[in-house]
């Protein structure tokens, strides 16, 4: 969209002859060129930098030079901007673009003032009657177009004092302003055009148009002051000394008092918006940005730089009047990818001299303040990783009691497969529950192309509680007992867990202790304890094979209590199931370091140690040994669990000495 | 006084599942609401002196205030999306720190304990990838929120256990 051939080699300002000819740019010029090169803001674009193409805000020098000739006057260089680069940056700068956003707003919509609701009947209703108005005016008024099928429409409406403030398309206003002087509610409606809401509730449409133009000229004026302060091989919009701008100036912004800084500058920060439409063009167009030299004495004049740049790395408030940190504070959960703050020559210095530690905490990926390293690369690396993964994923968390869940899921997913009658007469009561839901939109992570299996099966079943909001469909969807829960589970297609021993990997569980479970027995008011248990995993099908492949992914929550007398000795209360497309498992990202090798002579001494404790014969103890990968303190807990079950020939016979069985 | 029915059951459970699960997640969305955290989960009585079981992928928490500290600190910025949810009673009189006076059943279903399973994606820091987690909860009796003198606005239910893995 850019032409590139058509250029002036002059300055940036292509394609907006208009502000050429009485913008400030030409005013600007006449200002004193900026000559010292010693500051924060590194105006001379070497070859080396525009490469980079990195926006960069050099350290302050110590040497720095009298603050005289500084000043907001600051000169792209242009004759170190190769044309074609000026013309990138100032993609979004061409008027055209921006012409057609604002005939897009104002064909948009037009603004009706309606009086005459406070004296109608329908002014007692609890809303004051706006609901009977609207659809009065709604059901009213006839299209312009009469062989138009779309009915009038009040697209928003507000109370502006006693009068109604409408917007509808400006073909929908016409139809609306013929109801001018119709009766409502016993009362004359009185119609007209009003500007939008917020601005005034009075004004003719003529009125209107003027305004807009007159915006329109001022934001072309801002459009070509903000281009002159951008400079393309830094990417570097340079904000400085806004009070001493002769093109602000010009306009009448300014009084060269710094206070209409609080006015001018979300001025400017929406012409930036209404130039970039996507965060993407912002962070690629402006890296950096100086607010130098604005005599600021706390950031919320410009506070709005935040909405408008969030991802701004380089950002020089140099020589302004900041006195401490409070004066930040606006910016303290902005500005996320900052990285070079420079605060040189602001009263900070000395009045808030411990400054830096709280301003690094503030701004994560900061790693330059004023000119000296407060991070590495390295750290912050360390920070931007984290923060996309704030709580490492672990292994299994199973605190398990007894193995009542291990055993529990060990059955399960095999009868569940092969005997679903036999599942839930094993582990089901009349006050188990059970009912599933599906997540048709889970991520299904990066490359993953399995194909997904449809989910009429399941659907019909599902009670995804954000789309089952009818009462009958939510109890109907919740199967209660062993006789529901196998009538619902014969109708579910035939499926295939991965074994649970021999394919762990591709399972995750989870399990704890969970007390004020139902008493069976009805003799604790206080419940029973048992255990909540989460397993993840998947499952194929043989139904609903899609080219061979017809894997889901699942999530499956049960309580486990114990059961009443004459049923199950452990029974599931709850067995909430959640079936969702199928990805693989996400890997724990901290593993559980493995137990350090052990070699056979500290092999030997634990075996003799564990030999020793448990009086277990050399056999069950290499055993119990192997299990626990020579863990004496691990041997020792799994021999003091099962102890009970070993056999009697495990234990060695009393007053037999380990040397006698030695090798 | 006699347990709730089954309407009765189903229903405040659900609802109880579905306003907590709208403020809860809000409040981790954003950052100025975290502070609240801890005020979702139930608080350690002389009766019942356990805190609330929390595991996060597979850490676990000693209360919810390590909870509520690490969003703080280390939850730059979080995008929690629910896409399912579903909700069973787990007791109909659940009483684990219940003042005596309350230990009857109640037809109104202001004494159940629930389970919550949640799915659905979430999003860590400005560019974190899109990732899907599982979440359970099981939500218990908020005893300060019962009672004719109970202060209005309270929450109803508070979580005793939440185990949340990221999955994908």
């Amino acid at each position: 969209m850019m032409k590139r051939n058509a250029a002036p080699p002059t300055g940036p300002r292509n394609g907006s002859s208009t502000i050429r000819s009485k913008g400030g740019i030409q005013k600007r010029r006449n200002g004193p060129v900026r000559v010292d090169k010693d500051g924060d803001l590194d105006m001379e674009a070497t070859n080396e930098k525009s490469k980079a193409g990195k926006g960069r805000l050099d350290a302050p020098s110590s040497s720095r030079g009298a603050k005289a000739g500084r000043g907001g006057n600051a000169q792209p260089r242009n004759s170190l901007v190769t044309q074609k680069a000026q013309q990138a940056i100032l993609r979004g700068l061409s008027t055209d673009q921006a012409s057609i956003r604002e005939s897009r707003i104002s064909k948009g919509n037009v603004y009706l003032k309606v009086d005459g609701l406070k004296s109608s009947k329908a002014a007692s209703n609890p809303d004051g009657g706006i609901a009977n108005l609207l659809s009065f005016l709604e059901r009213k008024a006839k299209p312009v177009n009469p062989k138009s099928s779309k009915k009038v429409k009040i697209k928003k409406s507000s109370k502006d004092g006693d009068s109604v403030i409408i917007t509808t398309s400006e073909e929908d206003s016409e139809a609306i302003l013929k109801l001018n002087g119709f009766n409502f509610a016993g009362s004359d409606l009185a119609i007209q055009i009003t500007t939008a809401p917020k601005l005034s509730s009075h004004g003719k449409k003529g009125e209107k148009k003027e305004v807009s133009d007159e915006t329109k000229e001022l934001q072309d004026k801002l459009k070509g002051i903000l281009s002159s302060r951008y400079d393309t091989s830094l990417k570097l919009l340079n904000l400085s000394n806004l009070g001493a701008d002769p093109g602000l100036i010009a306009i009448g912004i300014f009084n060269e008092t710094t206070e209409d800084v609080s006015k001018l500058f979300p001025a400017l920060m929406k012409v930036c918006d209404s130039i970039f439409t996507t965060k993407a063009q912002k962070r690629e167009a402006i890296v950096s940005v100086s607010l130098a030299d604005n005599s600021l004495a706390n950031v919320s004049p410009v506070t709005t730089l935040a909405q408008t740049f969030p991802d701004l790395k380089n950002l020089d408030l140099s020589r302004n009047m900041l006195s401490d940190r409070r004066a930040l504070e606006a910016w303290r959960w902005k500005f996320r990818k900052l990285e070079n703050l420079v605060l040189t020559g602001n009263p900070i210095e000395t009045s808030d001299p411990e400054y830096g530690p709280d301003l690094v905490r503030w701004f994560p990926q900061l790693q330059t303040l004023s000119g000296i390293q407060v991070r590495s690369p390295e750290e912050v690396a360390e920070i931007i990783e984290k923060a996309k993964s704030p709580i490492p994923i672990r292994g299994a968390d199973f605190r398990d009691i007894s193995q009542v869940a291990e055993n529990f899921l060990r059955q399960f997913f095999t009868l569940y497969d092969t005997n679903r009658p036999q599942l839930a007469a094993a582990f089901y009561d009349n006050d188990s529950q059970h009912s599933i839901s599906v997540n048709t939109a889970a991520p299904r992570g990066a490359n993953n192309s399995v194909p997904t299996p449809p989910w009429a099966d399941y659907i019909k079943h599902s009670r995804n509680l954000t789309k089952i909001t009818h009462a009958p469909a939510k109890m109907a969807r919740r199967h209660k007992g062993v006789e529901a829960i196998q009538k619902l589970w014969s109708t579910l297609p035939a499926t295939r867990h991965p074994d649970i021993l021999t394919q762990s990997e591709k399972y995750l569980a989870d399990c704890h202790t969970l007390p004020g479970l139902p008493d069976p027995t009805g003799q604790s008011p206080y419940g029973v304890d048992g255990l909540i248990v989460t397993i993840h995993g998947e499952f194929e099908e043989d139904a609903n094979s899609i080219s061979g492949t017809s894997l889901r992914s699942f999530s499956r929550t049960f309580t486990l209590a114990p059961g009443a007398p004459g049923g199950p000795q452990i029974r599931v209360l709850n067995d909430v199931l959640l079936i969702r497309a199928w990805a693989p498992l996400a890997t724990p990202t901290h593993v559980t370091t493995p137990p350090p090798l052990v070699n056979d002579q500290q092999k030997a001494s634990i075996f003799a140690k564990l030999v020793e404790m448990t009086g277990m014969t050399p056999q069950y103890a290499e055993l119990c040994l192997n299990d626990t990968a020579w863990n004496l303190e691990q041997a020792f807990v799994a021999f003091n669990n099962n102890k009970d079950k070993l056999p009697a020939n495990a234990f060695l016979a009393p007053g037999t000495t380990l040397q006698g069985l030695m090798p | 006084m006699s347990n709730p029915s089954e309407d009765v059951e189903v229903k405040v459970a659900s609802e109880g599942a579905q306003n907590f699960i709208d403020s809860y997640y809000a409040a981790l969305n954003s950052t100025g609401a975290r502070t609240g955290l801890t005020k979702f989960y139930i608080k350690p009585t002389p009766t019942a002196p356990a805190e609330a079981d929390i595991s996060m992928n597979g850490n676990v928490f000693a209360n919810p205030s390590e909870l509520q500290d690490l969003f703080e600190k280390q939850v730059t910025k979080a995008q929690y999306d629910v896409h399912s949810f579903d909700c069973q009673v787990i007791n109909r009189n659940y009483n684990v720190g219940a003042d005596e006076s309350m230990l009857g059943p109640d037809k109104d279903g202001k004494k159940m304990s629930l389970l919550v399973l949640v799915s659905g994606a979430v999003k860590y820091g400005e560019d974190g990838d899109e990732r899907g987690f599982t979440e359970s909860f099981i939500l218990v009796p908020n005893w300060d929120a019962l009672g004719p003198k109970a202060p209005k606005g309270l929450k109803k239910f508070l979580v005793a256990s939440q185990n949340f893995r990221i999955l994908v």
